[in-house]
């Protein structure tokens, strides 16, 4: 899958360097023991800009899903049709990532399993976090 | 010319009580102009630019005015369906001609400036820049003309379209994602309220039971709503009243959401003309009155809203809005909410109460009759869905609603009081008009 | 075994919207040279319908974009062949075992006599 390449700056670098490393990491808020993600300068609940990153454990479940057959991303057209899935994080719920699900054929989505973090090559260099149904 | 970009007149906090111009300002005209389905590149008359000055001469000969009466513009600084878009709202580049047309300026992007230079506005005297969208633009004119910053307001809403597939190049056409898109597009998310809302309206279904294609009677009728809407695109270009059968055989966008859930893209403009509630008694149309205006920009805690955020948000809007009209549910007698997808509009009627209408009812609701003739005539303006992405049909079927000038959408329950937006759950902003002030 | 067209509408066709290359009379000369012929879009049925009626054209076949197997389904022919504007086309047509074409002059070889 030819999926567009992420550009990390300076907030998200620690972030995309422990994915590269195949870890998956989330701001954490010490103040309000909150996880934070996509990262942001500062805790969207209390302010607190003291933020850490804080490995999570990489399991989640599919809250929903649907399937691009006309997207808009030039990059992504020769995949289509695929699926995009919501992932909530076991951690907490309130959290949720974007998943093409590998592995998973489009359509057969099976809404409420269990889902593990998997990494995937998008460029030399550069993977980014992907979910897989847990077996 | 005032700068006016400082001005504070967003509502878009809890508390604030009944607007404290609550009646004192009026909407006294509008204007459509042509609405086409792009901009062909070659005709001067057609451009967003050109259209943009129909809307305003024709929202102004509507209410009886001159240009030189207009000591205010409100412009969106549009260029191909608003800022919205990004880049991949800009992928046509073209030749420029003759002056005033050297530019982008006039041909795909309007601002006020550019306005008031091409049609001599003298007198104006607020114009700001940097405006957000029709949504938010009729507010900040509704506060303008209340606070006494400006008196005669014309509030122009251009929305482009061009050749070539919409919104298919700029950074959709780039292999890297950069900035807030980092999260989004590697996994095929280019952004937008087709996927903000679908993610939460599949939840919805789950929850409250329900099919996605439920939506059908609502989309149908919003289609029709359009036939009877002589300004907008379907009545125009022979476009058909679509079947349950061509709703549900339709194909899908980004399944479930099908081809006939989505708005056409159009390149046309619209314009109103605010004024204050003593002026226009003296204009040449039946006031409308502006009875709240309320905004609201609520942060997404996470990757993609859920339903829970969806239903909070919108409810807070509701709360706000009818705090600031100093109404209640059972006193909105026309309520145009954006369809700009169909899957948000069941959002708002839930969070706004229309005709009783709760959580998890919305579906139930559209398998009834939401007809103009009927009971519940659910957006009788036909809204995108049945006019093009114009972005107003919401505000002009309220304001003909009010006047009793509908037509043939002029719905046959009482139509004092209307609720118009174009918002999504997130931001946007709602405003309430009055058929009397008080 | 006779040879089938499907022709998108919009930006393909000249009464499309927007206006694409092939006129309705090449629409008739392919239908002349014995092609079967028939229209594939996301316009309604009833509209496509509507459209050839008024051109005074009759075809074999109205679908929607997606549907192209119902196409292949009905209609025995030894090559199907799909001519549309987007890249939504080429993916449908190529799920379909049809040969795609954009509507540009690599469709022209299709109207010459073998």
């Amino acid at each position: 899958m030819p999926k567009l390449i992420p550009v990390a700056d300076e907030l998200s670098k620690p972030f995309w360097d422990a994915v590269n490393a195949k870890r998956l990491v989330l701001q954490h808020c010490a103040a309000c023991n909150k996880l934070q993600y996509p990262p942001q300068k500062s805790c969207q609940v209390c302010g607190n800009a003291g933020l850490t990153w804080k490995e999570v454990s990489g399991k989640g479940h599919i809250a929903t899903y649907i399937v691009i057959e006309d997207g808009r991303l030039n990059r992504r057209m020769p995949d289509q049709p695929y699926n995009l899935a919501m992932v909530t994080l076991d951690e907490d719920p309130t959290i949720n990532f974007y998943s093409n699900l590998p592995g998973t054929p489009p359509y057969k989505v099976p809404v409420g399993a269990a889902v593990e973090v998997t990494f995937e090559d998008v460029a030399p260099g550069q993977l980014i976090h992907e979910w897989r149904v847990a077996s | 010319m005032a700068a006016a970009n400082e001005y504070k007149w967003r509502r878009e906090k809890d508390g604030l009580g009944v607007w404290e111009h609550r009646g004192k300002v009026a909407v006294a005209g509008f204007g459509h102009s042509p609405v086409d389905r792009r901009w062909d590149g070659v005709s001067m008359d057609k451009t967003l630019g050109a259209y943009a000055m129909l809307a305003c001469q024709k929202a102004m000969d509507e209410a009886g005015i001159t240009a030189d009466q207009v000591d205010g513009i409100v412009c969106c600084d549009s260029h191909i369906a608003g800022p919205s878009g990004g880049s991949a709202s800009k992928w046509a580049p073209r030749p420029y001609f003759a002056p005033p047309y050297d530019s982008e300026l006039g041909l795909t992007l309007v601002n006020a400036e550019w306005l008031i230079k091409q049609m001599g506005f003298k007198n104006v005297k607020f114009a700001p820049t940097k405006l957000p969208t029709i949504g938010e633009m009729v507010g900040m004119a509704s506060q303008a003309v209340g606070d006494g910053v400006c008196s005669n307001c014309l509030v122009i809403y251009p929305c482009g379209n061009l050749e070539g597939r919409y919104r298919r190049g700029g950074e959709n056409a780039e292999d890297h994602a950069r900035g807030a898109r980092q999260w989004t597009v590697p996994w095929g998310n280019h952004g937008g309220n087709d996927f903000i809302n679908i993610f939460p309206h599949n939840q919805y279904c789950l929850k409250y039971g329900g099919k996605h294609d439920d939506l059908a009677p609502y989309v149908i009728n919003q289609h029709r709503n359009g036939m009877l809407t002589p300004w907008g695109f379907n009545a125009n270009h022979g476009i058909e009243p679509i079947t349950v059968e061509d709703y549900v055989t339709s194909r899908y966008i980004l399944n479930p959401l099908r081809l006939w859930d989505c708005d056409r893209p159009v390149n046309t403009a619209t314009a109103y003309l605010f004024t204050t509630a003593a002026r226009a008694k003296d204009m040449k149309q039946k006031p409308v009155y502006v009875l709240n205006h309320s905004q609201h920009n609520f942060k997404q805690r996470t990757t993609q809203p859920d339903l829970d955020e969806i239903e909070l948000w919108t409810d807070i809007a509701a709360k706000r809005m009818y705090e600031g009209a100093g109404l209640g549910p059972k006193d909105v007698d026309i309520f145009n909410p954006y369809d700009g997808y169909a899957t948000m509009s069941q959002f708002f009627l839930e969070g706004f109460q229309w005709h009783g209408v709760k959580r998890g009812d919305a579906l139930k609701f559209y398998a009834g009759d939401i007809r103009v003739e009927g009971p519940h005539p659910f957006n009788s303006s036909g809204g995108n869905l049945g006019t093009g992405r114009v972005r107003c049909a919401m505000y002009t079927d309220a304001i003909e609603q009010l006047r009793g000038t509908a037509g043939k959408r002029q719905v046959t329950v009482r139509a004092e009081t209307a609720l118009a937006a174009f918002t999504t759950p997130s931001s946007g902003g709602w405003i309430m008009f009055g058929k009397h002030p008080g | 075994m006779a040879k089938l067209i499907s022709f998108d509408i919009d930006g393909t066709l000249e009464t499309g919207d927007p206006p694409g290359r092939i006129t309705m009379d090449l629409v008739r000369q392919a239908r002349d040279l014995g092609y079967i012929i028939g229209s594939c879009s996301d316009r309604t049925v009833g509209m496509q319908k509507r459209m050839w009626e008024t051109h005074g054209i009759t075809v074999a076949f109205t679908v929607l974009k997606h549907c192209l197997d119902q196409v292949r389904a009905a209609h025995d022919a030894e090559h199907y062949v799909h001519i549309g504007d987007t890249n939504i086309d080429k993916y449908y047509a190529e799920l379909h075992g049809f040969t795609y074409f954009f509507p540009d002059e690599s469709i022209d070889h299709l109207w010459q006599a073998e």
